[in-house]
């Protein structure tokens, strides 16, 4: 009797990232979930630990002349640049209907400057129902700006260090481009430059040509690929990065299942999120979740936190 | 709009690499509007590839022989790469992942509904799809569609006996000669124009960019509104994405990016930047 009870119980599954608690860490990524609401149709936006919304900045942007996606094998290359509605609009407009879910709301937030990045970071510190901000440097798309303060570590700890002193009020994650030589350095940087949690990665910067028009797939000339084809990259640098800092990892790159979470949980991630995989099934975030809740039952696993970092190397 | 996993009823070989694909889908065949579209791709158990849907308008509702309720979703299919020869190589009684119906349908305003009403439609080859489904609701509001119709040649003009049985005017063009007038189906489309001058008519138009470029001056210059229903390739064709944008400009000359998921597919002609489609 008391084992059946055992195998009954819920496991837990919330984890912490800088003092937020999140119900599970399955998150959506920036840039492939919208601004959350457009999913609510198709799934439980109770059901997900968090979402990261589209990536902001103060003034709207209107991004890339199309074509801005195109499919590649296992992955798709995008040069969609920074199109969004503004910091303000995203307040005034999409926040409050947001607020209603039962999930984390966290920003993240663009910029060609360090002003920009400094003045969308203070717009968004006073704004109640945002849990954290996502500073994004690691965007291969835009043509200034972005990538640039993801080239040597110098910067990026120069943009993190700024950034953080300018959000008083919430933590600083911070995504990194996975177009580097040693992510180390950079993980390293961002934990030195006082960030609360890093997202590990963003996109590769790829390429597609029609050879019929011999033209590029891509109005942009190249784009970030992303999708199941980086997935093993990612993982290796998630892995990395938990090597280097002591601040929450959040692992990012070509999950689409339960199988690729758990593999970025034992690597020590502290969460995930999923993204490319939202657009081929809108509710692949919500069964995910389910999914890790169902590999705990079944693996009699109490609180997934005993999976993170649990990664057994050969000796 | 829905997310279901449908069934392959059954896959008609058009020829010239054209491909009627019938699905059951009840719920979705129900809430369909001319015009509008759905995002589909084969339900794999392992690996997924492709693994973006692709999005496809509705040619026409399949109905329930015995009850004639909605039950299915008649969707024409060109194979021109791997995505969509996946699809129409899949077999009867297969599953199908089916997110829809979506986007903005074609527009029938309110000063059309009266007997004297008119609207042109001008299809390039598969851009037929969207037009039966419009075609059908023109006659059910009493307007007077005129189908023209172009291909590359004969093999292309695929689906038009379901616009006879309608009864409705036909032109065809074939750019070979093989079948009707031999050149562009903006050429009678032009001639046709001229003739009329009234304000309940429309042109609604859906083909190559090139075609419905054209058929878009054409329209401006006889002074009449036309829709365009365009392709593009999709992420998610939730809004989300923003990948399948198309540039618009205003009279005011101001900028912006349109959702052809969303704002979309179906668009006032005038809302499109022309000099930046892609011919």
């Amino acid at each position: 009797m008391k084992e059946q009870k055992d195998v009954l119980k819920t496991p837990h599954m919330a984890v912490d990232i800088a003092g937020v608690r999140f119900k599970n860490p399955v998150l959506t990524a920036s840039g492939t979930f919208g601004y959350g609401l457009e999913f609510a149709n198709l799934m439980d936006l109770h059901s997900i630990g968090g979402i990261v919304v589209k990536g902001l900045s103060m003034v709207p942007i209107k991004g890339n002349p199309p074509p801005r996606v195109y499919e590649t094998t296992s992955g798709m290359l995008n040069a969609i640049g920074w199109q969004n509605i503004g910091a303000a609009e995203f307040v005034a407009k999409k926040l409050p209907a947001l607020r209603n879910y039962d999930t984390n709301v966290i920003v993240n937030i663009v910029g060609f400057e360090l002003n920009d990045y400094l003045e969308v970071t203070r717009f968004l510190n006073d704004c109640p129902g945002i849990k954290a901000l996502e500073l994004n440097i690691s965007c291969p798309n835009v043509k200034k700006g972005g990538f640039h303060f993801n080239k040597n570590p110098k910067d990026t700890y120069t943009i993190t260090a700024e950034t953080k002193k300018a959000s008083r009020n919430l933590p600083l994650w911070v995504k990194l481009s996975p177009n580097v030589t040693d992510i180390r350095e950079f993980a390293k940087a961002c934990e030195d430059a006082g960030a609360d949690a890093i997202s590990v990665i963003n996109t590769f910067v790829g390429m597609a040509i029609d050879v019929d028009k011999r033209r590029p797939r891509l109005r942009f000339m190249t784009g970030g690929l992303s999708g199941p084809a980086i997935k093993p990259i990612a993982l290796r640098m998630v892995w990395e990065a938990c090597q280097t800092v002591k601040i929450p990892v959040i692992g990012v790159g070509g999950i689409a299942g339960t199988g690729d979470a758990l593999e970025f949980l034992i690597a020590g991630a502290r969460a995930v999120q999923v993204g490319t995989a939202n657009f081929y099934h809108p509710d692949v975030s919500q069964r995910i979740a389910l999914g890790l809740q169902e590999y705990c039952r079944s693996h009699r696993i109490d609180d997934i936190k005993e999976i993170i970092g649990s990664l057994r190397a050969y000796d | 709009m829905l997310d279901k996993k449908v069934k392959i009823k059954e896959i008609r070989d058009l020829g010239a690499r054209n491909f009627l694909l019938t699905v059951n889908a009840p719920e979705q065949a129900r809430l369909v509007r001319p015009g509008q579209f759905v995002m589909m791709k084969c339900v794999e158990e392992v690996d997924e590839n492709p693994l973006l849907r692709r999005p496809f308008t509705i040619f026409d509702i399949h109905r329930n022989a015995r009850s004639g309720k909605p039950a299915g979703l008649e969707l024409l299919i060109k194979d021109v790469g791997y995505g969509t020869r996946k699809l129409v190589q899949a077999c009867p009684g297969q599953m199908l992942n089916c997110l829809g119906p979506q986007g903005r349908g074609f527009q029938i305003s309110s000063e059309m509904r009266n007997r004297t009403a008119m609207a042109f439609l001008v299809a390039g080859g598969v851009g037929i799809a969207p037009l039966y489904l419009l075609a059908q609701a023109l006659i059910a509001q009493n307007v007077k569609p005129i189908l023209f119709y172009g291909g590359a040649a004969v093999a292309d003009l695929v689906l038009r006996e379901c616009f006879e049985k309608l009864g409705i005017e036909t032109f065809y063009t074939t750019e070979d000669g093989s079948f009707g007038e031999r050149g562009l189906v903006t050429q009678p489309l032009a001639h046709y124009l001229k003739t009329v001058s009234r304000k309940d008519v429309r042109v609604y138009a859906c083909g190559p960019w090139g075609m419905m470029k054209a058929v878009h001056a054409l329209s401006l210059q006889a002074n009449i509104p036309c829709e365009v229903s365009l392709e593009a390739r999709m992420g998610c064709a939730l809004g989300a994405c923003l990948g399948c944008v198309i540039r618009s400009k205003d009279h005011s000359g101001e900028d912006q990016y349109l959702r052809v998921c969303q704002d979309g597919p179906v668009m006032n002609s005038r809302l499109i930047d022309w000099d930046t489609v892609p011919l």
